[in-house]
């Protein structure tokens, strides 16, 4: 979703409830609000404060999704586990 | 594992589905037990005794249903009601964070208004996996499934037996204290934040 394109000499710099907002905003970036798209991009287009929580809440999912690697599973998890169960069954 | 047992199913079905659909998610559930205690052995340990646990309860699991969300239910029980009784740091700490948070509603942004995207963007894995690795395990817990998971709000709040609104409620807060420790990283680096121009 790149709504770096949109002008911010329209927006207002005060958003008047940051916390329902960026809530709300929270909600569309986890993919929990339906046809969010125009609202969205309404929203971004209007006002300064919620256009830089949207991208600095996307920028912390991207490093957390990329940059929080796996832990590497030890090789005898698997192994032991279904060792285990054999001795259940 | 309050789920009533309504089916039975044979030997060949249990093992079908033992290692068609609880198998492949083990990654992902090291992953979790491994951010949750923090120590590579108990973290097989909780992996391994919540597949143990998955196979005696699988009659309660409907075949070709959520079985991930449904093993990541058992492992948080079980961490829960073992290994964090165990566990060397009081869990009261963590619950001492959780109730100063819900209790305020001022708390919000005003600390974190200067931190931009860019920063972030720079930032190291290790910043950010330290970052969430601090945070009370409640509020670690809602990130790594949302997040990291891709659980969505309605799994999450069958997986930690809480109202989505609670889900949502804390998710918000969990993700504003995760920018306060990464604004704290990105002050420490010399990244760029409003403060500093």
């Amino acid at each position: 979703m790149d709504m770096n394109e949109e002008s911010s000499e329209a927006r207002k710099l005060k958003c008047g409830d940051t916390s329902k907002c960026f809530e709300l905003l929270e909600s569309i970036l986890d993919g929990e609000v339906d046809n969010s798209k125009e609202m969205l991009k309404e929203k971004l287009a209007k006002c300064q404060p919620c256009f830089e929580h949207f991208h600095l809440e996307q920028a912390i999912r991207d490093v957390l999704k990329n940059k929080c690697t796996k832990q590497a599973v030890p090789n005898e998890l698997a192994d032991s586990i279904r060792r285990q169960i054999q001795e259940i069954k | 594992m309050s789920e009533v047992q309504r089916r039975k199913y044979s030997q060949e079905e249990k093992n079908g589905i033992f290692d068609g659909e609880f198998m492949p998610h083990i990654d992902s559930m090291y992953n979790f037990a491994y951010r949750l205690t923090f120590d590579e052995d108990d973290a097989k340990d909780l992996v391994q005794d919540t597949y143990l646990k998955a196979y005696r309860f699988i009659n309660s699991f409907e075949k070709g249903t959520n079985a991930k969300a449904w093993l990541f239910r058992i492992l948080k029980n079980s961490f829960i009601n073992e290994y964090r009784r165990k566990s060397k740091q009081p869990a009261k700490v963590d619950y001492q964070e959780v109730e100063t948070y819900y209790n305020s509603d001022d708390v919000d942004y005003q600390s974190t208004s200067d931190m931009r995207a860019d920063s972030v963007k720079d930032m190291l894995g290790d910043e950010i996996s330290n970052a969430l690795n601090s945070l009370a395990v409640d509020f670690r817990t809602v990130i790594i499934l949302c997040d990291l998971e891709g659980f969505t709000y309605e799994e999450m709040s069958k997986i930690l037996d809480i109202p989505i609104g609670t889900v949502r409620s804390r998710l918000h807060r969990a993700r504003n204290l995760l920018k306060e420790k990464l604004q704290g990283y990105a002050k420490n680096m010399g990244y760029n934040t409003d403060e500093e121009e």
